[in-house]
């Protein structure tokens, strides 16, 4: 998930985890992980325990997902005999500490937690390997085992550059329209179809009188944040990041986008909304202040916060509203896990031993619906999950044609070309952010502040 | 060490033949300074590690294009760097941006201190005990100051600052979101940490001060506005100048609270130049522009910090 902050529940819930499990008997823990824990893991027609001895550091973030996966280590440990360290970094943190690390060389880092919109600057500066050599090789990878076509293809093919796969996708998302049913229901309201539609139920249900407002999208200004539902608006109203090969992020489809943007904001949304990223919006829509948001779906498992959310079961998902261009864009973010070019041979290995064991669908399974700990993963990498009766049951509790709009926005509502992947892009989506947050603020109008964007940019690419 | 050569007697240190006074004591001088060179030498040369080298390197780097997001165009430019940053618009707002936050956070900062600490000096009783509550700002760290201000007192509706507002009647402001209501932001924020820095050091030299010209000056019949234009502020001159001179630099290179607080929004409105290197450097990955923006506001703060030296020798 594109956060940008600490998800302070995900945190204290991974801490009580853990602390559970160092409470139990060391022997106790190993017996556990012997027995047939380690069975479904074996059937892999190759030596897990060719990298023994190595051991290897994996940058996380601190959210509910990774700590699922942090608890389950232990069986990886016994499984291969390599050691692993696991570096908590928060989100708005963890690209600059991954790109300290690999410009430095010292290879600190074996893999991990990757922003997709990364890997074109990795791939530039020949900071990770290219996966397929590892996926091809047979001693390395049971393909038949691992089945990487399982894996979304959205954001496979969001982690490759050139052909080449970078990244192998760990948990992702989609974006969907978080609805409140009950608030809909009553004004007789369908999920929007398209933006228009949207806006007319946001009209219909705002009344910041008693303190409900129609709805809320990011404000806050970052390329993981205010673009992330910008560059969605942009390719819904026909937008095209790179016409004729020349980054482009001006012009009528841009300045259309970005108005629908800063109007929609300024007419139904709070007014602190503008400096909100999706954990914002997420609590003031558990406390039913906001009555519509278009976000991720894993922020369901926030507003579904039983001692939290005052909106638990008046909740209804949708997809995408179509744009004017007729395109529905949902974001293509992952988490995935490169490996470090700097490392040897056999860190590499053992790395390639840790990556293929947290994206296999026995651990994704795992730490999803057949784990044990209150938090259960939606952001699943496997479409064979999504069609698991028991994970869709665990998941469909978020509220109504939450697997539906998910899996249908995961399959159809995706687009590679959501942001475009280039090596300058941290620059690029500072620049853009900054013109979504001036253009929100009343700084500037749309036009003047992404020209003035594009200046930037087109300085950037010479 | 005597300094002087021939007031060493002279003992048979150097053995069998035995140096002249002279030479005896120009060998023991060598042989002091040679000492102090190795006591001396692993601090300098720390000092050397860590502040001179990465001084010179960020020049280097200045000097030369180092985008991460282009690695294929890396290499020495000269002076490229420093001519785009003169053609570039957000260089010039960003140097106003940190401008008008120096200059009015130290004008704050001297004129709240100086008021605070003559009110101060007339107390007679719970002087320490609020010298104590003012200087508890100045402890914390900017980066939760900064939070405490984001969070606690400037939110809309929720923050203590806006709920103040609404309750005096006049209405709920988006005191982050609108660009010159956040640069006023961060500037009384800024005002709130320092101002206790100035009090004290305000306060401490106002106790300093002859009684005795001021018992000459009622007994010319000076009013007390002429006491203090004409005998109070020019004593404290150096106090405040001294003030001035820390404050400003300190502002100049400011970046954790408005980090915190705005991130340098809304858009750019208080992207001061520090927050644009940074953001140049770390978040666009030029490495080499915002070295040259660095270099830049070192420069700036130099310049600045010696004319205020200059000022404070001037009388």
């Amino acid at each position: 998930m594109d956060n940008s902050f600490f998800n302070r529940r995900s945190v204290l819930r991974g801490m009580a985890g853990s602390t559970a499990l160092l409470a139990m008997p060391g022997l106790a823990r190993r017996a556990m992980a012997q027995g047939a824990e380690l069975g479904p893991y074996q059937q892999a027609k190759i030596d897990w325990r060719q990298a023994e001895g190595e051991t290897i550091t994996v940058a996380v973030i601190p959210a509910a997902y990774f700590e699922n996966l942090i608890t389950l280590a232990p069986q990886f440990e016994e499984l291969t005999g390599v050691k692993l360290r696991f570096e908590k970094v928060p989100p708005a943190q963890i690209r600059q500490k991954a790109v300290l690390d690999l410009t430095s060389g010292t290879g600190t880092y074996a893999t991990h937690a990757a922003d997709p919109m990364y890997y074109a600057l990795y791939q530039a500066n020949g900071w990770v390997d290219p996966l397929d050599d590892y996926l091809n090789d047979a001693s390395l990878t049971d393909k038949d085992w691992f089945r990487p076509d399982d894996i979304v293809p959205a954001w496979t093919a969001a982690n490759t550059i050139d052909g080449k796969l970078y990244g192998i996708p760990y948990d992702g998302e989609v974006t969907l329209q978080v609805l409140r049913k009950d608030l809909y229901e009553a004004k007789g309201l369908a999920p929007a179809e398209d933006l228009d539609g949207f806006v007319a139920n946001a009209k219909a249900v705002h009344d910041p009188d008693n303190r409900i407002w129609g709805t809320a999208l990011r404000g806050l200004a970052g390329a993981g944040q205010n673009v992330y539902i910008y560059s969605s608006l942009f390719r819904a109203f026909g937008g095209d990041w790179l016409p004729g090969g020349n980054l482009t992020v001006n012009g009528p489809e841009a300045e259309a986008a970005l108005a629908w943007y800063v109007q929609t904001m300024k007419d139904y949304a709070p007014a602190a909304a503008q400096g909100w990223n999706w954990p914002d919006i997420a609590d003031a829509f558990s406390q039913g202040t906001v009555a519509s948001y278009i976000d991720a779906h894993s922020s369901a498992s926030v507003i579904n916060t039983p001692d939290k959310s005052q909106v638990i079961g008046k909740i209804a998902y949708a997809r995408w509203p179509k744009g004017p261009s007729g395109k529905r864009v949902s974001s293509i973010w992952n988490w995935g896990l490169p490996i470090n070019a700097k490392l040897s041979d056999k860190a590499k290995k053992a790395t390639w031993l840790f990556i293929q064991w947290a994206a296999s669908p026995e651990t994704q399974a795992r730490t999803s619906y057949l784990f044990s700990g209150p938090t259960k993963r939606s952001g699943v990498n496997r479409l064979s999950l999504w069609e698991q009766p028991e994970y869709v049951q665990t998941v469909s509790g978020f509220g109504d044609n939450f697997v539906e709009a998910t899996l249908t926005a995961l399959k159809e509502d995706t687009d590679v070309d959501w942001r475009p992947r280039v090596p300058q892009w941290p620059g690029i989506g500072d620049a853009v952010a900054t013109a979504i947050a001036s253009a929100l603020a009343g700084q500037a109008t749309p036009k003047s502040a992404l020209d003035a964007a594009q200046a930037q940019v087109t300085k950037m690419m010479q | 060490m005597t300094g002087d050569g021939e007031a060493v007697p002279a003992r048979g240190w150097g053995g069998d033949d035995p140096p002249s006074r002279r030479d005896y004591g120009r060998e023991s001088r060598r042989r002091e300074h040679r000492f102090a060179a190795a006591l001396l030498g692993p601090a300098f040369m720390a000092l050397i590690a860590t502040t001179t080298f990465p001084l010179f390197y960020l020049v280097w780097v200045s000097v030369q294009r180092l985008d991460l997001g282009m690695p294929f165009m890396n290499g020495f430019t000269g002076s490229a760097n420093y001519m785009q940053l003169l053609s570039d618009p957000r260089f010039w707002q960003s140097l106003g941006a940190s401008l008008v936050y120096t200059v009015s956070t130290v004008v704050l900062q001297v004129v709240v201190g100086l008021g605070l600490a003559l009110a101060v000096l007339e107390m007679k009783r719970g002087q320490s005990l609020f010298r104590i509550i003012a200087i508890l700002p100045v402890v914390l760290s900017p980066a939760v100051v900064g939070m405490v201000w984001r969070s606690f007192m400037l939110t809309p509706e929720f923050g203590v600052i806006d709920y103040l507002g609404i309750t005096a009647g006049l209405g709920s402001h988006n005191w982050l979101g609108d660009p010159t209501l956040a640069m006023i932001s961060v500037i009384v924020i800024h005002t709130w940490q320092w101002t206790p820095f100035a009090f004290m050091v305000l306060l401490a030299s106002l106790a300093a001060l002859p009684d005795d010209l001021y018992e000459a000056a009622r007994i010319d019949r000076a009013s007390g506005w002429q006491r203090f234009t004409r005998i109070t502020l020019p004593l404290i001159r150096p106090a405040i100048i001294m003030v001035i001179i820390m404050r400003t630099m300190v502002a100049l290179t400011a970046f954790a609270a408005i980090f915190t607080v705005t991130g340098g929004g809304p858009g750019t409105a208080t992207e001061i130049l520090n927050l644009y290197a940074y953001r140049k450097s770390f978040t666009e990955l030029s490495l080499g522009y915002g070295a040259a923006l660095a270099v830049a506001l070192l420069l700036l703060t130099i310049a600045i910090s010696g004319l205020l030296f200059l000022l404070r020798r001037g009388k």
